[in-house]
């Protein structure tokens, strides 16, 4: 087909560019990602037992995925100014939701025989937590977490907007330059790419959640 | 092995804010070092929240445990716990540990040397029967019911604790298996002599398993403790004797030998000798059977009168074949059974080379029972006496 | 109301494991807590709408510059592109309703099984893909206009709703059914009287999503030619003006914010009661 041989060619000619983007977007995507890991897990253990603050935490991080992605974007721009930042700070607060949710509900579904007979055995609540709670819930967090991932991978396309960087800028170089030579190829590489990325790092993620869990765990 | 009691529960109470009614109200009891008492009761007796309460997993709103003569009511309860074997119904292994890593939990958290864990974690697993090479590097999901409450088991023995808890351990798992693991466990406490706390609801396991009994009522109350053949005896009030059930009687011939037994004399004949002799002693003694013994005082047949006085074959081939034989070890349990198998209601003794000792008929059973009823209520009506 | 689905034990003890165990045994909703979420939300927003007013008050149009004051006339600008965000969300919502919900039923039944696990991948990794992308592909497909920006957000929500409406069926008790057909309900039966309404709150929650996430990207209509709230935002982005950029931003928050509580509001009430 001629448009897809004329796609190939464009992506072979930018292959610098390209990948030159795609390890921007990549970057934003793991720093968000890692962030929102630390301080959802450790939030997600501290709420699990308390209801009240629980129930009011996770409608808060839930209320963050509702405000629309530009939106965000947009007002943090007064506070850190334009470019990375604002991108940055907004799709850490879209992360939290899914990470903080799975490690509640991972961390209730632990069976209550085996947290009794943990508690019975002498262990207190620290070593509870680290030695038998965290690594049995620990494969329904890397769900939420790679559900995350894959999210932000999507919205942070919009980082061009407010000024960042990433694969959106082949999307927003094919906008502006509409009509002319090129631009519907550059916007076939920013959509495909963020895909290919996305799937890339669920992979990675999934090796990862293999490699850190127990052998006992898997069915 | 000292008198003082491993376990002392001294007016151990445990109210539940909100409520009126105390779950467990001024509890006193002791348990021996050694010795496994059970707790048995209905369903919403307290047995379960007792039991926890010896290991503080629930904390008591008064009173004092004491552990080998020290106080532990306000010790910290991680360390004590560390200190006792906890067996729960649905097991709790850790998925995502090795079965080996599971039973070196505790010891781990005490810091024992790695090279003690694992000598120790084979021991515990030749002992509940399941070989170490085999099993120790396995995962709990590879293990069936009873191999998992084996290992729940070696798990509670890791630091070789004094004390071991156990509710409702052989619960979830199937009769046949059940019975299996009970056995299995008696015999590794004849060998361990630990001091065991044990819940069940089944009064069955309870006798089975039991050196002494509590039975317990609302809040945990204590409506009787002793052996379970002197409950079986003697139930002290109408609670305990629906809570026993029907064939409570029969349950406590299990508990008593042939050998414990006199012997009475009963008209014998032995081949070659004069068969009127026998026949003189049938009439002395009123009786309708006389029992054929062969030159070596080995039971042979039973014989009427008149299976003697008709002739034609040997004696031998005239009256009943025997059935019933027991040896002095066996159970009155199991003579009554041989008894009912036999038409004439009469079960022969025999010592180990099967030579003649002497009979056990219903009357003997019956005056048994009555004999270990009246010593029963003799030993309440005592006790009685002196804490009036 | 709901009581606790397990009596809690509220014991004060030193060890507080206790009540933590009984706590954590439960997914429990106390009485307390399910006001909480119901209505912080309604709360927030009117905060939100308070702080807004006040904030727009505050700015003094009277002496601020033109574009700045032409950006943020209300009957002129804020208040038409609001209508013009909220008619965009709403054909693509019912788009995807329209679509989404009979393919996901077509695809559980058995004759689709062996495609659904394919579709199910597609729709998992589908999450990564840019509104953004899609949107500009569209452009180029379609031109400039409203409706492109209708079948682009449609398309972006089909996979979510899609995979909801899947994973709700899935998840019926397969034995309810076969009691259902058991007592001699046709098929069909089965699926209108025992799947659909015990699917209902996962694909409710699946619809949900689908209108926040077209509420969310009919932000970026304005870059096609199809009006909405992301003009005002852009306006604030292209002169530098932070006052009209938040003007915009909490504009769209609150219209999101108040659909998803309307959301919420509508499952609670559209759930089979039992469930």
């Amino acid at each position: 087909m001629d448009g897809l041989q004329s796609w190939f060619s464009y992506v072979f000619d930018r292959w610098d560019d390209i990948l030159e983007a795609t390890l921007q977007h990549a970057r934003l995507v793991l720093i968000v990602v890692v962030a929102a890991t630390v301080i959802s897990v450790s939030l997600g253990i501290y709420i699990e037992r308390r209801p009240t603050l629980r129930n009011a935490v996770l409608s808060i991080a839930g209320i963050f995925l509702t405000i629309p992605s530009l939106a965000l974007f947009a007002l943090f721009i007064p506070l850190v100014g334009i470019g990375n930042p604002p991108a940055i700070m907004a799709l850490f607060l879209y992360s939290l939701l899914p990470i903080l949710r799975n490690t509640v509900t991972g961390l209730d579904e632990v069976s209550p025989a085996i947290v009794e007979s943990a508690r019975g055995m002498g262990m207190n609540r620290r070593q509870q937590l680290v030695r038998v709670r965290l690594p049995l819930a620990w494969p329904v967090i890397m769900a939420g977490v790679r559900v995350s991932s894959l999210l932000v991978v999507g919205i942070a396309a919009i980082a061009v907007l407010v000024g960042g960087d990433g694969l959106g800028s082949f999307i927003q170089g094919g906008l502006t330059r509409l009509g002319l030579p090129g631009s519907v190829e550059s916007v076939w590489v920013g959509t495909v790419f963020i895909v290919l990325l996305g799937l890339v790092l669920d992979i990675v993620f999934s090796v990862v959640q293999r490699f850190t869990s127990s052998p006992g765990l898997r069915i | 092995m000292s008198d003082r009691p491993m376990i002392h529960l001294d007016r151990v109470t445990k109210v539940y804010p909100g409520s009126t009614v105390p779950a467990v109200e001024q509890l006193t009891m002791d348990i021996s070092q050694g010795e496994i008492l059970v707790l048995v009761g209905p369903s919403g007796c307290g047995k379960s929240t007792t039991l926890r309460l010896i290991n503080r997993m629930i904390e008591p709103s008064g009173g004092h445990i004491y552990f080998d003569g020290e106080d532990v009511t306000d010790v910290d309860p991680d360390l004590l716990r560390r200190r006792i074997g906890y067996v729960i119904q649905q097991i709790g292994l850790f998925p995502h540990h090795t079965i080996g890593e599971n039973i070196a939990t505790v010891p781990k958290m005490l810091g024992w040397d790695k090279k003690r864990i694992t000598a120790r974690v084979d021991e515990l697993l030749d002992m509940v029967g399941l070989e170490p090479g085999q099993y120790r590097d396995r995962y709990p999901r590879e293990l069936s019911g009873g191999q998992a409450q084996r290992i729940g088991v070696a798990r509670a023995l890791g630091a070789d604790p004094a004390v071991m808890l156990m509710d409702e351990p052989f619960g979830a798992i199937d009769p046949i298996t059940r019975d299996r693991l009970q056995n299995e466990f008696l015999r590794l406490q004849a060998e361990l002599k630990k001091t065991i706390v044990f819940v069940t609801h089944d009064i069955d396991e309870a006798i089975k398993m039991g050196d002494r009994i509590a039975i317990l009522g609302d809040r945990s109350v204590i409506r009787q403790i002793d052996t379970p053949e002197r409950i079986l005896a003697y139930p002290v009030d109408d609670f305990v004797d629906d809570f026993i059930g029907s064939g409570s009687t029969l349950k406590g011939l299990n508990f008593e030998r042939v050998s414990s037994l006199d012997l009475s004399d009963y008209p014998t004949l032995v081949e070659g000798e004069d068969p009127q002799r026998g026949l003189q002693m049938l009439d002395d003694a009123n009786r309708e059977w006389l029992l054929l013994l062969d030159r070596e005082h080995k039971p042979l047949r039973w014989l009427r009168r008149a299976d003697v006085e008709r002739g034609g074959r040997e004696l031998r081939q005239r009256g009943q074949h025997i059935r019933a034989e027991v040896e002095p070890n066996a159970t009155l349990h199991d003579t009554l059974e041989e008894m009912l198998n036999e038409s004439t209601g009469i079960c022969c003794v025999i010592d180990n080379r099967g030579r003649y000792q002497g009979v056990v008929e219903i009357n003997d059973l019956t005056e048994v029972i009555r004999k270990l009823r009246a010593e029963a209520k003799e030993h309440y009506d005592a006790l009685e006496a002196t804490s009036v | 109301m709901s009581q606790p689905t397990i009596r809690l034990d509220h014991s004060r003890s030193t060890d507080d494991d206790e009540l933590d165990l009984a706590v954590t045994a439960a997914q429990t909703t106390t009485l307390r807590s399910r006001i909480v979420g119901i209505w912080l939300a309604p709360f927030g927003i009117l905060a939100l709408v308070a702080a807004l007013l006040l904030y727009y008050t505050s700015l003094d149009l009277a002496t601020a510059n033109i574009q700045q004051r032409s950006a943020l006339d209300w009957s002129t600008k804020l208040w038409p592109q609001t209508i013009e965000h909220l008619t965009i969300a709403f054909w693509a919502t019912l788009l995807v309703i329209i679509v989404a919900v009979p393919l996901g039923i077509l695809l559980t039944r058995p004759a689709f099984r062996g495609a659904a696990p394919w579709v199910l991948t597609v729709a998992n990794s589908g999450q990564a893909l840019p509104a953004y992308g899609l949107l500009i592909l569209f452009l180029i497909l379609l031109g400039q206009g409203t409706g492109t920006v209708i079948w682009a957000l449609a398309l972006y929500a089909l996979l979510p709703v899609l995979r909801n409406t899947m994973v709700g069926l899935d998840q019926v008790d397969r034995a309810t059914i076969e009691a259902g057909r058991g007592m001699g309900m046709t098929k069909r039966q089965a699926l209108t009287r025992i799947e659909l309404p015990l699917a209902v709150p996962v694909i409710i929650a699946g619809v949900r999503t689908a209108t926040i996430i077209n509420i969310g990207m009919a932000t970026l209509a304005f870059l096609v030619g199809g009006g909405g709230l992301g003009i005002t935002i852009n306006s604030g982005l292209k002169l530098q003006q932070n006052e009209v950029l938040i003007v915009g931003a909490v504009m769209v928050a609150i219209v999101a914010l108040t659909f998803d509580w309307l959301g919420a509001v509508a499952e609670r009430y559209l759930k089979p009661r039992g469930l």
